[in-house]
């Protein structure tokens, strides 16, 4: 009975199968529903429905069973996730815990994932910058990864489209390196953070800094009403949920617009194990999955494939995809598939204090978080002894404090009147890495997890450049405090691994030539015409700006020109 | 008839998210609360219980007893800390006990209060760790949450320039 629906391969055919629905899964889902394609998509972790499955997010902090502290234990038992900023009570059951999910690490690497509808949108840290033609003509002005195939011009249209719908506030600032969009009233910065903008603009006219741009609806449109959302509340408790919709996450977002079209199929507890190829008809027919439930094995069929699994599993579904035809793995012709993987370099950070502006304070929380610097190093020229360069958070508060000494009265008192102190800044660094052969995840020969997918191991490393942009970062940064009046500066050159920015990139890079890349520049495997990447995989090179509109900006795009290429009837 | 739910519910007192069984575990000798990896007596309890007042007391408002702070501490050190801060936590906590059989609270205070002075010592290392949680715990609670320190789940507008009165 129960297995009625799958025994026909008819019933198991879709016009489109979407790979992952996290935040570009849930942009081709809603793309590929709203021009009419049945779509299924399949999603390894269980369902989240929007506000229903949050079950934290209206929780105060004395309701935490230990205060939003993670027990001893669970520590102990996740030394992987236990190192990302946001694995607290209130949203540890949105994260993989490392036992649940093993791979190999050859060289350190924290890989954060979220196996759930929606993945990591839920839990992402909603900034969202555009790239520009600095970053597109990077890789061949400087001479690493291969050229981009694309240029801003050719994607900003469809970043004007996504930002449109998703929601991002931000101010029009007029950088060239930082192109502005179609955007909600952005974040004030407050007094401190006004203060160390003017100063540095004053120092260095080519620095700036500006408001953080973040997917939050400051003022909601009538579109984001018609999403069933409303005005971010300032709750920033974002990572639990929000009730709502206050942030983008495919949960309130894409994935209710795709299922309001009727034509989406969502199946969680599928794991895709692989793409199916057929060497008869030179293109791939399906995915196979195995149901985390029953174990089983199923294949579904479709005319095009969306993968949308993360960066690091989307290499790890091409990789398993093997066939006479590709036996390293689907669309490898070139060999590159799992190489070039790179991150972002986000290891130091930088705080001080800063004794003015004593008689102001702020009231609320910023969801944007405070300021924002784009990158300034080696933009229009080489300056350096490294190449690329960063980009850097900037926040500033005020502090408040406490005597805690003693005992008794006095310390009540003293806790219950907490005296504003100084402010405090802060600011961490978002270096471009830059993407190597030897960057690599590869497929174990023998050991699977459970469901009988080959483990994958990680290879990807810091460098040389990523040490001396390092440097320059806290030198340039303290050079900036000081000349702002900062004090009590300290420089944390903190030693964390790759995979903690959870900004990892590339595997099956775009590129103009199917010798040195997976996909071309609409998204699609050279060698596998139907079958689209539109996730951190197809990244060539990394930039320093977060990457995931980006990725949203790529599904839609992919999309469209799937439409546009099936009409013609060349998919 | 009462229904199952508001039974089980008055089996509970529920003290900031701590479900204490009023009696059983006492009338054993144990604590209040169920401990999974440190173990403590219903005495040693009441010995915390008697500190938790003496850092945070009752003036016009609720101290450490009322509130429970000390449950608070033997929650967050069962689950909370590494087995050696456990080990450390009884020991200190087990001298000190002893040291202070026969002293007054003010006494008790006087000598909590020279222990911050001390870098070493089994005792400073336990109060290091009484107080930092009974801070926390007080600070966390639903009393000083809704009543001191307030805590609004909706924080309304950012507001990014307030000028202070002078």
């Amino acid at each position: 009975m129960a297995n009625i629906n799958i025994d026909s391969q008819k019933d198991r055919t879709y016009d489109a199968i979407v790979i992952g629905s996290g935040i570009s899964g849930g942009w081709s889902a809603k793309e590929l529903c709203e021009k009419g394609l049945k779509t299924l998509v399949l999603e390894r972790g269980r369902d989240v429905k929007h506000i229903k499955d949050y079950p934290t997010t209206n929780m105060n902090p004395w309701e935490f069973e230990h205060r939003n502290e993670m027990p001893y234990a669970i520590k102990q038992e996740n030394p992987i996730v236990s190192k990302c900023y946001a694995f607290h009570e209130d949203a540890a059951h949105f994260f993989v815990k490392d036992k649940e999910h093993p791979y190999v690490q050859d060289k350190p690497f924290d890989w954060i994932r979220g196996y759930q509808v929606g993945g990591k949108s839920l839990l992402w840290a909603r900034q969202t910058q555009r790239w520009s033609d600095f970053d597109f003509e990077g890789p061949a002005r400087d001479g690493f990864a291969v050229d981009w195939p694309i240029r801003y011009a050719d994607l900003k249209p469809w970043y004007d489209y996504v930002e449109k719908f998703a929601g991002i506030a931000g101010d029009k600032d007029g950088l060239p390196e930082l192109p502005d969009g179609e955007f909600l009233p952005g974040y004030p910065l407050n007094m401190v953070e006004k203060y160390f903008k003017q100063s540095v603009s004053s120092q260095y006219p080519e620095r700036k800094v500006i408001s953080a741009r973040c997917a939050h609806l400051s003022k909601p449109n009538q579109i984001h009403f018609d999403q069933g959302r409303v005005q971010c509340q300032n709750r920033t408790l974002c990572q639990r949920g929000c009730p709502f919709g206050g942030y983008f996450s495919s949960n309130a977002v894409t994935l209710p617009w795709a299922a309001k079209t009727g034509n989406m199929t969502l199946r969680p507890f599928s794991v895709v194990h692989s793409i199916l190829y057929d060497e008869q008809r030179g293109k791939a027919v399906g995915v196979r999955v195995i149901d985390t439930n029953t174990k089983e094995e199923i294949d579904f069929y479709a005319r095009i494939i969306f993968v949308n699994a993360a960066a690091i599993n989307t290499n790890l579904i091409l990789l398993n995809s093997k066939s006479n035809r590709f036996p390293n793995g689907l669309g490898n012709d070139s060999g590159v598939l799992g190489k070039y993987v790179a991150f972002h370099n986000y290891s130091a950070r930088i705080y001080a204090e800063y004794e003015g502006l004593q008689d102001y304070t702020t009231e609320g929380r910023n969801p944007a978080g405070g300021g924002y610097i784009p990158r300034f190093r080696n933009l229009h020229k080489q300056e350096t002894d490294f190449l690329r360069g960063y980009a850097a958070g900037f926040g500033a508060y005020r502090g408040t404090s406490a005597d805690r000494s003693g005992a008794g009265e006095s310390l009540k008192n003293n806790l219950l009147n907490p005296k504003l102190g100084n402010w405090q800044v802060g600011s961490h660094m978002m270096g471009e890495t830059i993407p190597k052969e030897s960057g690599q995840v590869t497929l174990d020969t023998k050991k699977t997890d459970d469901w009988g997918v080959p483990l994958l191991h990680i290879a990807v490393d810091y460098d040389d450049n990523d040490a001396k942009m390092k440097k320059d970062y806290l030198d340039t940064m303290e050079d900036m405090f000081k000349t702002a009046g900062f004090t009590n500066i300290r420089r944390d050159d903190g030693s964390q691994a790759p995979g903690l920015d959870i900004h990892e990139m590339g595997g099956a890079r775009m590129g103009l030539d199917p010798k040195t890349s997976m996909l071309n520049k609409w998204n699609q495997i050279h060698s596998v015409p139907n079958v689209f990447v539109t996730d951190g995989a197809a990244m060539t090179s990394t930039s320093t700006q977060n990457p995931s509109l980006t990725y949203m900006a790529f599904s839609a795009r992919a999309v469209d020109y799937a439409l546009a290429e099936m009409k013609k009837g060349n998919l | 008839m009462m229904n199952r739910r508001t039974l089980v519910k008055q089996l509970f007192i529920i003290a900031g998210g701590i479900a204490i069984l009023p009696s059983c575990l006492r009338e054993q000798g144990g604590a209040s609360i169920v401990l999974q990896n440190i173990k403590l007596s219903a005495s040693d309890e009441d010995f915390l219980a008697k500190l938790a007042e003496i850092v945070i007391p009752k003036t016009d408002s609720p101290g450490g007893l009322e509130l429970n702070l000390h449950l608070f501490v033997m929650k967050m050190v069962d689950d909370c800390e590494s087995p050696e801060n456990q080990q450390v936590f009884v020991k200190g906590m087990q001298a000190l006990k002893d040291n202070s059989e026969s002293q007054t609270s003010e006494q008790l205070l006087t000598s909590i209060t020279a222990l911050e002075g001390h870098k070493e010592g089994d005792e400073a290392a336990f109060f290091k760790i009484f107080k930092n949680r009974t801070i926390q715990g007080y600070l966390n609670s639903e009393y000083v949450m809704k009543n001191k320190l307030i805590y609004k789940l909706i924080p309304g507008p950012y507001q990014a320039a307030v000028k202070l009165k002078a």
